[in-house]
C-alpha cells in the first residue's frame, strides 16, 4: 500500500549477499567496530541529500570513526552504516535507479552521476524492462553489467523492492559497485518475505511522542489512524476522517489564510471501533491542550463516510473529550463538526447533546452542509 | 458494447468473496431501491456456512454460501458477471485469479483490500487490465445508478443511498481516487439537482488495475453520461492523463475537477498524506501545477471546494424521474431465528379413538412421526420399520455403560429427572453412543471415494484415523453381536445395499488384524440406514452429506436411549440408596513418592 524506506545496510545485504562487507551500527551501542582499514561512515536513516548535510565521512581511519558517529548522535541520529572505503575517480561515478511502474521496471541511468545529478537531467537515459529478456538489451545499450541488472530484477520481484537508487554507481572490471544506495520497499510485501522486516524500515528522527503512540496504536488495527504534529503551538486542531476529505478541509484552512495556525494533521478512517477512536482522539486533544496558542478550536470533520460508523466513532471521540471537558472550557476551546455517513443522525445527536451540555459547541453539521463548513467556522472563531 | 451499457442491460450478477456484512446488505438495499425483483448477489464464497441471512427490503432472505468458485451450481453461475473481492490484501491476488479462471466471461471485479502488494497489482494489470473492469486494489468500488452497486461506494446505510438517489439513472459520472470523496461527490451531485450515471472509485493505490484513462474512456463512450466530475490530489501524474486525452480529442465531454493539496504549500517539507500516491516527489505533481495544466486544456478546475460545488450546478443533465422510497422502513429491521418449516401440524390432531375402539393407524407410527419431523418429508415403510427396530434395540444396554452410570450416580445425588437424564445424555460422544454419525461419515466417504475396502482401511491407518462403526469391547469374531445380526436382516428388503456391503468388506479387512474389530451396532445402524435412504427414499449423495453435517444419525441413539436413562433414574429413585461413593477398591490411588529424610 505504501512505500517505505529500507536501511541502506539491509538493502545492500539483500542485493549483494555475503560479499557485502558493510556494518550496521546503532546508537545504543553493542555493535562491533572494525579494528583496521579505511572506511566510509554514513547516517543510515533514509535522509535525503546526506552528503550535503554532512552526514557522510569518506576515507576515514578506524581511530576517527567514533568522532563522526558521536557528533551525529548529538544531532539525534541513531543508526549508522560503515563500509570499506573504495578508491575511485570522481568521473567514474554513474547514476542508476530502478522503479516499479505500471508496465514493468523503469530504469534511469546516466554516465555522469554524483550529488549534482539533478542539474543534468539531459544526461539521464530511460529504459523499461517488461520481461526478463529485456535485461540483455538494456545492458548492451547502457553498459550496466548484465548480471547486476538480473540481480536487481530478481530482488524486485521476490523481495518486494519498489525503488532503488544507486548514486554513485561505479563500474569497474565489469562489476557494479554500489557506493550509496537508497531503497523503498512495498510494506504490503512484509508478509510474504523473510529478507526484511519492520525492524529494517528506517525511522525518521525526533518525532512527537503522540505520533509515536498513534503509530503503535495503528499497528494493532485494520483501520487507518495517522497523526502528524505540525505546530505544537497551533490554534487549529483536526480530528479528520478519510484521506481525500482531510486534504480538502486542510486546503480550506490554507485558503482562508490559516495554514500556519494548523496544529496537527492526520486521519482516522476505515471503520475504527469506538475504543480505537477514543485512543486516537485522546492523543490529538492532548496535543491541543498543550498548545500555547491563545485561542484554540477543534475541528471534527470529514466527508460522507462509505462504511465508517458515525455513532460508534463519535462515541469514541466523546469518550476522549469527556475526560478533558473542564480543561477545554477553561481554555475557551470550541468544537466544530461536519461529518456524514452510516448512522449519521444518531452520531450527530449524541455529539450535539454532549457539546451543548459541556458548553463546547461551536457548530455541528451533517452531510446537508458543505464539507468545509466546520473549518470555515473554526477559522472565523480563532480569528475573531 | 461499453461495459457500463452491459451493466444497464442486466449484466449485474455478483459473487462475493470474503465477508463484510454491511457492504453486502447495502448492495441488497441498492437493488431494492432500484426496483429490482431479485438481489444482484448470486452467492457468497465463505468456507464455513451454507447460507447467510440478509434483508431484501424488509423481507428476510438467505444468500447461499459456497466453499469456492467452482462449487456454485450451474444455474446460478450463469448469472455471475462480477466479483466483489473482500478478502485481505494478502489473499486478493490468488482469489481474483481463481475467480477469472472459473468465470472467464465475467466483466470485472472490485478489490477492496488496501494492502495488496504492488507486484500483485501489476501482475493483475498484465493479465486482466486490457479486457476487464477492475476497481481497485483499494477504494470503494463502482456503482451504476439503478443497475449495479459493487462495493461500499455510495454508503452502507439505506438512508445514504436514498439521499444520493442512487436508484435513479442520471447523466453525471463521478471519478475519484479517494474513497471518501467519491461518496462526498456522489452526494454533491444529488444536492446540485443532478443524478449520477455511474461512479468508479479508482483507489488510492499506486497501480489501480483499471486506470483513470480507462475510466474516462468509459465515461466518454457512455451515451447516458453528459459530464464528468473528478476529484484528484497532490502527488502522482494522473491529471496529466486527462490533459493528454483532451489534447488528443479523445475526451470531449465537459470535465469539472477539484485537485486537493494546496495545503502542502503551507509546509516547508512535503508531507505524506493518506494515500500512497500522495508522496510528492516532483514539483509538477503539486496540486497547483496540476490545476493549471487542467485549466490550460479547458477543464473547469476551481480554486476552492465551495466554488467547485457551485460549478456542479451548471453541468448538463438529461431529464430524470425519482422513485419514492422509504429508507426509514429499512432502518428498523431485525433478524429472526430462521425456521423454514413447521415440524408438526399444530392445528390438526389424528383420531385415536373412534366408535369406542382404538383406531389402528398402521405400524411404526412413532418412528414415522419422528422421521417426518427430523427429515422434513414423508418416508418409506421400510425406513419407518427399520428406525422402529433401532429404537427398540437401543433403548437400553444395561447399567454398566457410562451414560447409565452417570444417570444413576446423579439420581443418587438427589437430582431430579431432567438433571439426571442430562447427565447421562452429556456422556454421549465419540466413544459412547455418539459414533453413529461418524460411522455414517466413514461409509459415505468410503463408497464415494470408489476405492477398495483394503485401500480405504490402509489409508485410514496411515492417517492414524479410528474407523467409527468398527470394533467392540465384548463381542468378537465367533461371538457375534446379536443386535447387529438382527438389524442386518433389513438388507434382504433392498435391491442394492452398497453401504452395508462396504461396511462388511471393511470388517473383513479389519478382522484379519484383530478379531475384535467387527462391525458394531453404530456401524450397522449407519450403513443399513444409508442404504434404505438411498434405495427406498431416494436421497442423493448431497442430501446424505447434509444429514451428516446436521448430526442426524446420532438422533437414532439419543432418542431411544433417553427412555433407557429415564428408566435407570426411576429405578434409583425407587431404591433410594443415598449418595453414591466410589468404593476404595475401585479407586487406584497412586502411592505418593516420599522424600528421604
Amino acid at each position: 500500500m505504501s512505500r517505505v524506506k529500507l536501511s541502506e545496510y539491509r538493502a545492500k545485504k539483500i542485493l549483494l549477499g555475503t560479499q557485502y562487507q558493510g556494518l550496521s551500527i546503532h546508537a545504543d551501542g553493542g555493535d562491533a567496530m572494525p579494528t583496521e582499514g579505511r572506511w566510509v561512515v554514513k547516517v543510515d536513516q533514509g535522509v535525503k541529500k546526506r552528503f550535503k548535510q554532512g552526514l557522510v565521512v569518506v576515507d576515514t581511519p578506524v581511530a576517527e570513526l567514533n568522532t563522526a558517529i558521536e557528533s551525529w548522535k548529538g544531532r539525534g541520529f541513531t543508526q549508522f552504516i560503515l563500509e570499506p572505503f573504495f578508491p575511485h575517480d570522481a568521473h567514474d561515478e554513474q547514476y542508476f535507479s530502478m522503479e516499479r511502474v505500471r508496465g514493468g521496471l523503469r530504469i534511469l541511468h546516466a554516465k555522469e552521476g554524483g550529488v549534482d545529478i539533478e542539474a543534468h537531467p539531459e544526461a539521464v537515459k530511460q529504459y523499461l524492462i517488461t520481461t526478463g529478456a529485456d535485461a540483455g538489451t538494456v545492458a548492451a545499450a547502457s553498459g550496466i553489467p548484465h548480471q547486476f541488472l538480473v540481480q536487481c530484477m530478481e530482488v524486485f520481484d521476490k523481495q518486494f523492492f519498489t525503488f532503488l537508487e544507486v548514486n554513485p554507481l561505479v563500474i569497474k572490471d565489469g562489476e557494479a559497485h554500489l557506493l550509496d544506495a537508497a531503497v523503498l520497499v512495498d510494506d504490503a510485501g512484509a508478509f510474504f518475505t523473510d529478507a526484511w522486516s519492520d525492524t529494517d524500515v528506517v525511522k525518521s528522527k525526533a518525532r512527537h511522542p503522540a505520533e509515536v503512540r498513534v503509530e503503535a496504536l495503528a499497528a494493532t488495527t485494520p483501520a487507518s489512524l495517522k497523526l502528524s504534529v505540525i505546530n505544537p503551538d497551533g490554534a487549529l486542531f483536526f480530528l479528520l476522517s478519510g484521506g481525500g476529505g482531510s486534504i480538502v478541509i486542510a486546503d480550506e484552512a490554507q485558503l482562508l489564510g490559516a495554514g500556519a495556525l494548523i496544529g496537527n494533521y492526520g486521519e482516522y478512517s476505515g471503520g475504527p471501533t469506538r475504543q480505537e477512536t477514543y485512543l486516537y482522539a485522546k492523543e490529538v486533544v492532548g496535543v491541543m491542550l498543550a498548545s500555547n496558542a491563545k485561542k484554540k478550536a477543534l475541528v471534527i470533520a470529514g466527508g460522507i463516510a462509505n462504511f465508517t460508523d458515525m455513532r460508534s466513532t463519535f462515541s469514541g471521540i466523546i469518550d476522549a473529550l469527556c475526560e478533558i471537558a473542564t480543561d477545554m472550557r477553561a481554555a475557551g476551546i470550541k468544537v466544530f463538526v461536519r461529518r456524514g455517513g452510516p448512522n449519521e443522525a444518531a452520531g450527530l445527536k449524541i455529539m450535539r447533546a454532549f457539546l451543548e451540555k459541556e458548553g463546547l459547541s461551536g457548530s455541528i453539521e451533517g452531510s446537508d452542509a458543505i464539507i468545509t463548513k466546520a473549518v470555515d467556522d473554526a477559522v472565523a472563531f480563532i480569528k475573531s | 458494447m461499453n461495459t457500463i451499457e452491459q451493466i444497464r442491460k442486466g449484466k449485474s450478477g455478483i459473487l462475493v468473496s470474503g465477508n463484510h456484512e454491511k457492504i453486502v446488505q447495502s448492495i441488497l438495499d441498492f437493488d431494492f431501491l432500484s426496483g429490482k425483483e431479485e438481489p444482484s448477489i448470486v452467492g457468497i464464497i465463505s468456507g464455513n456456512k451454507k447460507a447467510q441471512k440478509f434483508f431484501f427490503g424488509t423481507r428476510e432472505i438467505l444468500l447461499p454460501c459456497y466453499k469456492n468458485f467452482e462449487a456454485v451450481p450451474k444455474s446460478s453461475a450463469e448469472k455471475v458477471s462480477w466479483l466483489l473481492n473482500l478478502q485481505s490484501g494478502r489473499r486478493v491476488f490468488d482469489s481474483t485469479i481463481a475467480f477469472f479462471a472459473a468465470y472467464p466471461l465475467a466483466l470485472g471485479a472490485h478489490l477492496f483490500a488496501e494492502n495488496v502488494p504492488e507486484s500483485h497489482a501489476t501482475e493483475l494489470i498484465r493479465r486482466f487490465g486490457a479486457d476487464k473492469l477492475i476497481a481497485g486494489p483499494s477504494g470503494v468500488g463502482l456503482v451504476v445508478s439503478g443497475s449495479l452497486k459493487l462495493g461500499a461506494i455510495g454508503g452502507t446505510d439505506a438512508v445514504q443511498l436514498s439521499a444520493s438517489h442512487l436508484g435513479t439513472p442520471g447523466s453525471i459520472a463521478v471519478v475519484s481516487t479517494s474513497g471518501g470523496m467519491t461518496n462526498e461527490l456522489i452526494r454533491a451531485v444529488a444536492m446540485a439537482g443532478k443524478r449520477l450515471s455511474f461512479s468508479i472509485s479508482i483507489g488510492g493505490d499506486r497501480f489501480p488495475v483499471t486506470s483513470l484513462t480507462d475510466v474516462l474512456m468509459l465515461a466518454e463512450n457512455d451515451e447516458e453520461t453528459s459530464a464528468i466530475v473528478y476529484f484528484g490530489e497532490l502527488g502522482g501524474t494522473d491529471e496529466y492523463e486527462i490533459v493528454e486525452l483532451i489534447t488528443a480529442k479523445k475526451l470531449t465531454k465537459p470535465v469539472l475537477a477539484y485537485i486537493a493539496g494546496i495545503i502542502d504549500e503551507a509546509f516547508d517539507e512535503h508531507m505524506q498524506f493518506g494515500h500512497a500516491k500522495a508522496l510528492v516527489a516532483r514539483t509538477d505533481e503539486s496540486a497547483r501545477a496540476k490545476r493549471d495544466a487542467l485549466r490550460a486544456v479547458g477543464v473547469v478546475a476551481p480554486e476552492t471546494f465551495p466554488q467547485f460545488l457551485d460549478e456542479m450546478k451548471t453541468l448538463p443533465q438529461n431529464g430524470f424521474q425519482d422513485t419514492i422510497f422509504d429508507a426509514i422502513a429499512l432502518l428498523e429491521r431485525s433478524k429472526s431465528i430462521l425456521s423454514t418449516r413447521s415440524i408438526l401440524d399444530l392445528d390438526s390432531a389424528p383420531v385415536f379413538i373412534q366408535d369406542g375402539a382404538i383406531v389402528r393407524r398402521g405400524d411404526s407410527t412413532f418412528a414415522t412421526a419422528a422421521l417426518r419431523a427430523l427429515l422434513g418429508r414423508e418416508i418409506s415403510d421400510v425406513a419407518a420399520a427399520y428406525v422402529e427396530a433401532v429404537f427398540e434395540l437401543l433403548i437400553d444396554h444395561g447399567g454398566n455403560v457410562s451414560g447409565a452410570v452417570n444417570t444413576m450416580i446423579t439420581a443418587r445425588a438427589g437430582r431430579d429427572m431432567v438433571s439426571s437424564l442430562a447427565s447421562g445424555l452429556l456422556t454421549i460422544g465419540p466413544r459412547f453412543g455418539g459414533a453413529i454419525n461418524e460411522a455414517a461419515r466413514t461409509w459415505l466417504s468410503g463408497v464415494l471415494s470408489g476405492v477398495s475396502a483394503a485401500t480405504f482401511v490402509e489409508a485410514a491407518a496411515k492417517e492414524g484415523m479410528v474407523l467409527s462403526g468398527i470394533g467392540h469391547r465384548k463381542y468378537r469374531v465367533g461371538i457375534p453381536d446379536p443386535r447387529v445380526e438382527a438389524l442386518a436382516q433389513f438388507t434382504i428388503l433392498l435391491k442394492r445395499h452398497s453401504y452395508y456391503d462396504f461396511a462388511r468388506a471393511v470388517e473383513a479387512v479389519t478382522t484379519t488384524k484383530n478379531g475384535k474389530l467387527i462391525l458394531n451396532v453404530d456401524g450397522v445402524v449407519a450403513s443399513v440406514l444409508l442404504d434404505i435412504l438411498v434405495e427406498e427414499d431416494h436421497f442423493s449423495a448431497e442430501e446424505l452429506q447434509e444429514l451428516l453435517e446436521v448430526e442426524f444419525f446420532n438422533a437414532l441413539f439419543v432418542i431411544p436411549r433417553t427412555v433407557g436413562f429415564i428408566a435407570h433414574f426411576m429405578e434409583q429413585k425407587r431404591n433410594d440408596e443415598g449418595l453414591f461413593r466410589l468404593p476404595d477398591e475401585l479407586l487406584f490411588v497412586r502411592p505418593s513418592i516420599k522424600k528421604k529424610k
